[in-house]
């Protein structure tokens, strides 16, 4: 069976609407919702990058999820809105707390470094104006090679008319591009009103010029695809990871986070090898 | 019209001799043909739940949802409200199976409605008539 994801929520601070977002997305059957973080860097000030918020302390009890009898699954991304291209750096700790990493390019030639070299999971596409460029075969094919995806949220085309013209109208000039392939349909929800149900989601893929079958696949198994490849990025190609032994978790509990280089072998006891998952 | 003694006849069929008897809990529906309708339950959600919605009022909502996002193409498609309740502002409703990703996708882009937050849930979507019905 399909399981549905929605990966992207938008954080708040207040702790009431997000427990209602949670709830609203596990009642209309999401089994796995992502909470958004945007990070807006700008030339002027350097800005700290937000970090997650436990998510028990979010939400208390994980509402179960409609038809699975199991709670929802709840993760953290981050999403870094690219002016320039310093703005993203590809080593940094500070992604590291997040599960899925995304970036929103805002030229031509960031949108093609970001597909070509960015070590990322997703790529936003600006849905709240009229597309700055024009998709270019090339970087798209590029980033489809590599199982980056690109991201369509319809929340903003609930709130006005003209977003809705050009959340359909960038959504159909990408679809010309990349033909219904790596694409997830997600919410940008900030009210519990604007989730819409996954078989809408389904339904409105078609609108945006997906074929029934892709639209499908927007919201499930391409979503899975794309936690699949968080996970990559986080170990070595999904095969071998390394993590602290309890013991020495005790020991320096103190001392330093994560080891520096998760591709580097520190010591053999800091092995572990994984769980046979290649990316897909 | 054709469509409507087949509905009542289903109806018939559903409640036979005016007896009580439990519904079965899924019942098979074999179409030979495409089917020329499709239902949707829906239940609309507003972020007031005090607000007071008449039929009349519900099915100039829905007319004016079409006419936003599918223009005047869109409001001419023949969408009727075949029940509503008040209470629990559900409604099924009754569209030609070619107007289904027309209305369903204005409904769901829908998210205001008098200046208010709403929402369309859809509850529930079928080819059969008896389907919507049994497992309401």
């Amino acid at each position: 069976m399909a399981v549905f994801m929605d990966l992207n929520v938008l954080f708040s601070a207040d702790r009431k609407r997000m427990q209602s977002l949670i709830e609203t997305a596990a009642h209309l059957g999401f089994s796995t919702v992502a909470i958004n973080y945007v990070f807006e860097p700008t030339a002027k000030k350097k800005q700290e990058v937000p970090s997650p918020m436990p998510i028990n302390e979010l939400i208390g009890q994980l509402p179960v999820v409609q038809g699975r009898s199991r709670p929802i699954r709840v993760l953290n991304r981050l999403t870094v809105v690219m002016s320039e291209a310093s703005h993203f750096r590809p080593n940094a700790t500070e992604y590291r707390a997040f599960d899925l990493l995304a970036v929103q390019p805002t030229t031509e030639k960031l949108f093609h470094t970001t597909c070509m070299l960015c070590d990322v999971d997703i790529i936003c596409i600006s849905v709240t104006e009229k597309l700055p460029f024009f998709f270019k075969r090339a970087p798209i094919n590029g980033a489809i090679d590599r199982g980056v995806v690109f991201e369509l949220s319809y929340a903003s085309a609930l709130r006005d008319t003209t977003m809705r013209c050009y959340t359909i109208a960038n959504s159909v000039c990408l679809m010309e591009s990349c033909k219904g392939k790596n694409i997830i349909l997600s919410s940008a929800a900030e009210k519990a009103l604007e989730l819409r149900g996954p078989y809408d989601i389904t339904n409105l893929g078609v609108l945006f010029g997906l074929s029934d079958a892709d639209s499908k696949e927007a919201v499930s198994s391409t979503c899975r695809a794309v936690l699949l490849h968080a996970e990559t990025r986080k170990t070595a190609s999904g095969i071998v990871y390394t993590m602290k032994s309890q013991q020495e978790v005790l020991e320096d509990s103190a001392g330093s986070e994560a080891p520096e280089s998760q591709k580097r072998p520190k010591t053999p006891g800091e092995w572990g090898f994984g769980r046979g998952r290649t990316h897909s | 019209m054709c469509s409507q003694a087949a509905e009542n006849e289903m109806e018939s069929r559903m409640k036979p001799d005016g007896e009580k008897t439990e519904p079965p809990g899924y019942q098979r529906v074999v179409l030979k043909n495409a089917s020329p309708h499709h239902y949707l339950k829906v239940r609309l959600l507003l972020e007031d739940e005090s607000t007071r919605v008449s039929a009349v009022e519900l099915k100039r909502f829905i007319i004016s949802c079409l006419r936003g996002l599918h223009g005047e193409v869109g409001a001419a498609l023949e969408v009727d409200v075949l029940k509503y309740d008040e209470e629990t502002l559900s409604a099924l409703l009754r569209v030609h199976s070619r107007g289904l990703v027309k209305l369903w996708s204005s409904l769901t882009l829908q998210g205001s409605y008098q200046n208010q937050a709403c929402a369309f849930r859809v509850l529930q979507r079928d080819a059969a008539y008896s389907r919507s019905r049994s497992r309401s």
